[in-house]
């Protein structure tokens, strides 16, 4: 899949179904003995509702022409009853209502999160961050509502009309068939206004998501905009996407608000026809005036409940434009992920070996083609060559962060596409080009290597790596504040502390991609005493420009076509007069 | 009241139309109470009447007038309807266009220390979430205010009208309603705010797992992320049910004292009518009324709790969309002439980072077209010394001067303009790599765009791309290797064309080879440039024209490469370690 822009509309693959729906009543099932009882408490709730009409007219009846006003004061005590049970008897539904949709929410946005989490770097690499922000938290909120409330009204209604219906033609079936001609109409006015409502609202999901993407990498790149100057140009680009937005929100509610006024006047010139047809057609001596006022009434409450359906249909039609995008996430193929019966890496001792390995990035050129080597246990290789030539790529394949087209990784004789990918990982140290530093203190920023290390030993840690010293002159030393954009700390400082983080999740292979580049020479060589003692008995892969870091490893591997060019150590090396010589030579140091 | 005077400043434009809306919805309320009237008369006419049937036999002109009226009059409420709603959409829309382009705005202007206090997650929520908020309060809560202030005067006119007693003796209850509701708004209001920052919280740490994903794999950490993001989604989600369940204790209460007015009606009225004050008539015509005052009263409970939430979200919106930046243009600005030459003189400059001192004291002098070369060791304070040339910090102590004039004397824009910095953390946008290139300069031709990757040796490898300078590069250039991103921020820097440009290790990532070539590039810029290079190699800084060695914030030392290996220090240090 190409890689996805600000500005650039996801399509959505799959059209709508009724899957959906199903889909989301799975998320229902979980509570259906609160969802039942709930049912059951709206339903006796409106039973005793209907009291009260019923009240009213036996007093205007027979209690006022009698004039007892004890019974007045009785009738009212009734009333009042009635109401007090009805309410009481709603607010305990809406309770438990409040609750499962909370949960229900709640389930699926614990989902989502599972499932993202095991996507793989492709995933994140082809879409704007913003893009999954948005599904996590804003999507997730849009569709509570619906499952809070939407369901059970959904199934009220429907029986409401079903009874309605029933009484209409218990009382005259003729009236009763007038007040369903309405219905086609009302139908095919419905069926128009839902798809194009439904395309209205896929399209402000859409402008939502880039708006957001947009808003995210804004906020994230602000320092480069202030340096760039780039304030007024961002703010047309912000305009130009907040303007779609608009048009697309402005869009969808014009067909969303023209749902209830359709009902209305549906609903008025059926009563209409109710009054002529009943009073002129039928002739008086087929439907009584009474049946006539009666239906009249009914004609209301018949007409009520599919306003309050349509008005549900508004949220829903909404809210499955979001749980689409929902579903499409959870939906996402997990790229790499563990084969069926993955066992458990056993620990590893450390040897490597790449058998005709062949990858290439989402169906794009090979980048590595039938490249094989052997690493010992212990052994600590360096991987040298131009930019772009495929070194990053190397080391992300001994973990597994990407699936290989051709060949096979196995470390200590076990294809690692056969192991749990859990199993692997945890066993693997990575210290990444990009030094990531979450907020939180410096200290759980190390731990996050180890989760349960002592701060004594995260301390150890950071004094391999020379940091420690720069720890204590901070305010509150380890217990220092840092966020993502570890405010404060120097590139240098950060790249420590992911260094440290690393040493301290204790690898048995170790990988360090260009983990020093912003690190001084100096402190990089009180550093390298730490790495060479962190190095003995580990297998280790060091992707580096720096001679001083690369010259003592056992193999250096020259990486370029596709391959590995040249392989053996400095000395080997140098007396070749290969590539490497040259580009040793190439700077007058390294 | 502050409220509502922001809100009506960034209605601006619109203000017109949401009072027409306002006004439009006003007249709907009053038609919701006409219609069925005119149904009542179609029924006391032709049905109930002592001369109905002959009504119906002489009168069928009337009737079908009468049900053409009531239709007419229902079609014409809606379109009315119809337009307050779109109104109002377009309104709140069109205020939250506002709010929105002023919080982007004032983003990008803040400075760095709004970036420390506020998280990224924080921030989208502020953007997302709290937003919406405004529009709700625009285009319900107001107009649901409106609408009821609107039908409960009347009612009550209407009720005081037909029967003063009656009246009164329904309005009894509306001191309950009032108490409950002062109640109410005092409970849910901590609740709200409270839920609001569990969704910020919630935001942030989807964010950050997000951004992080590349080190949450490596270290095979998602269990760990899925249990700490639970906790978040458990509080988010206990402090919804929290609030909702606490406004569902009071729920009660309003609806009952609401419904009430039923038993109220009944009984007053009935004896009313048993007394013979009131006719049967008038007890069906109040019954039929009474939910005109009931709503209304209905309504309060959900508009104080929206209210609340809505206040919640404005006040975390305000605080940016007031939020100053202390690194601004002043009121006395200058631009300078023409452009910059590129002098840069730093004047007994200090500056410190919260409490902790990171530089002291540094005088230094650099001339438009030399190289300086800055060294030093990690955390000596680089990269904060040449972030004070553009005014990324301001100095604490001391001057920043570009060609004679304080820094902060200059425009910002003029200041930015002319100089180009490749940053350390490369930060690209999910855009084309010719866009990355024309960041800075979007009116650049595709022939300059190839000129600057040529300069920073970019060039051969965009081209070898799948799409070439239109390939499209995630965020933060995922896809690109370090050295690659490297290469395309410089070319990002030089498109700009600066008169100070600023490598912040630059070619820290790159092979000798290449850092090779952009030497000779950089040599041979076809504009005058002074060049300001952050390196860790000798090869990198070694043809400077100067060199200056950083130390705990102060300058240990400064000299050309000969000066400089001739004796003792940091160095001749680095340099032997490097070379031999």
């Amino acid at each position: 899949m190409a890689r996805n822009k600000f500005d650039v509309d996801e399509t959505l693959e799959s059209p709508f179904d009724i899957r959906h729906l199903k889909r989301a009543l799975v998320y229902c099932k979980r509570y259906r003995g609160k969802i039942f009882l709930s049912l059951f408490l709206s339903a006796a709730a409106a039973v005793v509702g209907l009291f009260a009409p019923l009240i009213t007219q036996y007093a205007l009846d027979v209690t006022i022409p009698k004039g007892s006003i004890k019974e007045i004061l009785i009738l009212g005590g009734l009333l009042l009853l009635s109401i007090v049970t009805s309410v009481l008897l709603s607010v305990r539904r809406s309770k438990i209502m409040t609750k499962v949709g909370q949960d229900i929410v709640y389930d699926i946005r614990k989902d989502l999160y599972e499932h993202l989490q095991r996507l793989s770097f492709e995933y994140y690499d082809s879409r704007p961050h913003g893009k999954i922000l948005v599904r996590i938290i804003n999507y997730i909120n849009s569709v509570s509502d619906l499952m809070t409330n939407g369901l059970i009204n959904f199934i009220l209604e429907i029986f409401n009309l079903i009874f309605i219906s029933i009484f209409m033609f218990f009382v005259s079936w003729r009236l009763a068939l007038v007040i369903m001609c309405g219905l086609p109409i009302f139908a095919i006015v419905i069926l128009i206004i839902k798809n194009k409502q439904r395309r209205a609202w896929q399209q402000v999901s859409n402008k939502s998501s880039n708006l957001n993407a947009y808003t995210h990498e804004s906020i994230v790149g602000t320092k480069v905009t202030q340096l760039f100057t780039r304030e007024e140009e961002n703010s047309e680009i912000y305009d130009r996407l907040q303007n779609n937005y608009r048009k697309s929100w402005m869009r969808a509610v014009t067909f969303s608000n023209s749902v209830a006024p359709a009902v209305d006047n549906i609903a008025v010139i059926v009563r209409g026809a109710i009054y002529i047809t009943g009073l002129l057609v039928f002739g008086t001596g087929t439907v009584s005036l009474g049946n006539i006022v009666a239906m009249c009434s009914y004609a209301s409450r018949f007409w009520q409940p599919l306003l309050n359906l349509s008005n549900l249909m508004n949220t829903f039609i909404n809210a499955v434009a979001y749980l689409e995008r929902i579903f499409e996430t959870m939906d996402e193929p997990v790229a790499v992920d563990d084969i069926e019966g993955a066992k458990e890496m056993p620990a590893i001792k450390g040897d490597v070996e790449f058998n005709n390995v062949t990858f290439a990035y989402e169906m794009g050129p090979n980048v590595l083609e039938n490249l094989s080597f052997k690493a010992k246990a212990g052994e600590s290789i360096a991987l040298v060559g131009p930019t772009g030539a495929g070194k990053t790529t190397i080391v992300n394949l001994i973990s597994r962060f990407y699936n290989l087209s051709g060949g096979e990784v196995d470390i200590d004789g076990v294809d690692i596409s056969k192991v749990t990918l859990h199993s692997l990982r945890s066993q693997m140290g990575i210290m990444l080009q990009d030094s990531f530093i979450f907020s939180g203190t410096i200290m759980d920023n190390i731990k996050y290597g180890r989760l349960d290390a002592t701060d004594k030993e995260a301390e150890e840690a950071a004094k391999v790596v020379g940091v420690d010293e720069f720890i204590s002159t901070l305010p509150d030393g380890y217990y220092t504040k840092v966020n993502e954009r570890g405010s404060g700390l120097s590139q240098g400082q950060k790249q420590l502390i992911s260094f440290a983080r690393t040493i301290l999740a204790d690898p048995k292979i170790l990988v360090l991609d260009e983990a020093t580049s912003s690190i001084d020479a100096k402190t990089e060589r009180y550093l390298q005493r730490g790495i060479d003692h962190l190095l003995k008995g580990r297998t280790s892969f060091i992707i580096a420009h720096r001679l001083s870091t690369i010259r003592n490893c056992d193999k250096i591997m020259f990486i370029s076509d596709k391959g590995i060019a040249e392989c053996g150590n400095h000395n080997e090396l140098m007396e070749k007069k290969g590539k490497y010589y040259d580009l040793v030579n190439s700077g007058d140091v390294g | 009241m502050f409220l509502f005077r922001w809100l009506w400043n960034n209605m601006k434009g619109y203000r017109g139309r949401y009072v027409l809306a306002m006004c439009l919805s006003v007249c709907c309320q009053s038609m919701y109470i006409i219609t069925p009237m005119m149904s009542q008369r179609i029924v006391d006419t032709f049905i109930t009447a002592d001369n109905a049937l002959e009504m119906i036999e002489q009168r069928r002109d009337l009737l079908i007038w009468m049900v053409a009226a009531m239709i007419g009059f229902t079609l014409l409420r809606t379109v009315i309807q119809y337009s307050a709603a779109m109104l109002y959409e377009v309104s709140s829309q069109g205020t939250i266009y506002r709010v929105r382009k002023k919080l982007f705005e004032n983003i990008n202007l803040q400075d760095a220390s709004f970036y420390d206090l506020y998280r990224t997650g924080d921030i989208m929520t502020r953007m997302s979430g709290d937003i919406d908020w405004v529009r709700h309060s625009l285009s319900w809560i107001i107009k649901a205010v409106l609408e009821s202030v609107v039908l409960f005067t009347a009612s009550v006119i209407y009720f005081f009208s037909l029967d003063p007693i009656v009246a009164v003796s329904l309005l009894a209850l509306t001191p309950v309603i009032f108490a409950v509701t002062f109640f109410l708004k005092r409970r849910v209001k901590p609740l709200y705010v409270a839920l609001r920052e569990r969704l910020s919280e919630l935001n942030t740490a989807a964010e950050e797992n997000i951004s992080g994903n590349r080190v949450v794999k490596a270290f095979a950490r998602e269990d760990y992320e899925i249990e700490q993001f639970d906790k978040k989604s458990k509080a988010y989600s206990e402090a919804n049910k929290k609030a909702a369940l606490t406004w569902l204790d009071f729920y009660p209460i309003i609806e009952i004292t609401a419904q009430a007015l039923l038993v109220v009606q009944l009984v007053v009225c009935g004896i009313f009518v048993i007394n013979g004050r009131i006719t049967a008539g008038e007890f069906t015509a109040f019954a039929g009324l009474i939910w005109t005052l009931a709503n209304p009263m209905r309504n309060i409970g959900t508009i104080i709790n929206d209210f609340q939430r809505f206040t919640a979200s404005a006040n975390k919106i305000i605080e940016i969309y007031y939020g100053k930046s202390k690194i601004a243009d002043r009121e006395d600005a200058v631009d300078l002439e023409g452009r910059i030459k590129g002098n840069i003189t730093f004047k007994n400059v200090s500056f410190n980072f919260g409490k902790t001192n990171i530089l002291h004291d540094i005088n230094l002098e650099i001339k438009a077209g030399e190289t300086v070369a800055i060294m030093g060791e990690t955390g000596s304070g680089k990269t904060t010394l040449t972030e004070l040339i553009p005014r990324i910090y301001d100095v604490d102590e001391g001057q920043v001067l570009v060609d004679g004039e304080d820094v902060r004397m200059l425009k910002l824009k003029q200041l930015r303009g002319g100089i180009g910095v490749a940053t350390q953390d490369v930060l690209l946008y999910s855009d084309t790599i010719d866009g990355n290139i024309a960041f800075g300069n979007t009116a650049m031709s595709e022939e300059d765009v190839v000129k600057c990757a040529e300069y920073a040796d970019a060039d051969g490898f965009i081209r070898k791309l799948s799409e070439g300078y239109e390939t499209i590069v995630g965020e933060r250039g995922v896809g690109l290797s370090g050295g690659q991103k490297q290469r395309i921020a410089l070319a990002r820097a030089l498109a700009v064309k600066p008169s100070i440009l600023i490598l912040d290790d630059t070619t820290s990532a790159v092979d000798m080879e290449t850092e090779k070539h952009i030497q000779h590039s950089l040599e041979n810029l076809d504009f005058p440039c002074t060049k300001i290079i952050i390196a860790q190699r000798i090869s990198s800084t070694k043809k400077a024209d100067k060199i200056v060695i950083l130390k705990n914030g102060t300058i240990a030392d400064i000299g050309t490469h000969e000066e400089l290996i001739s004796r003792e220090g940091y160095y001749r240090e680095v340099y032997e370690l490097q070379c031999c």
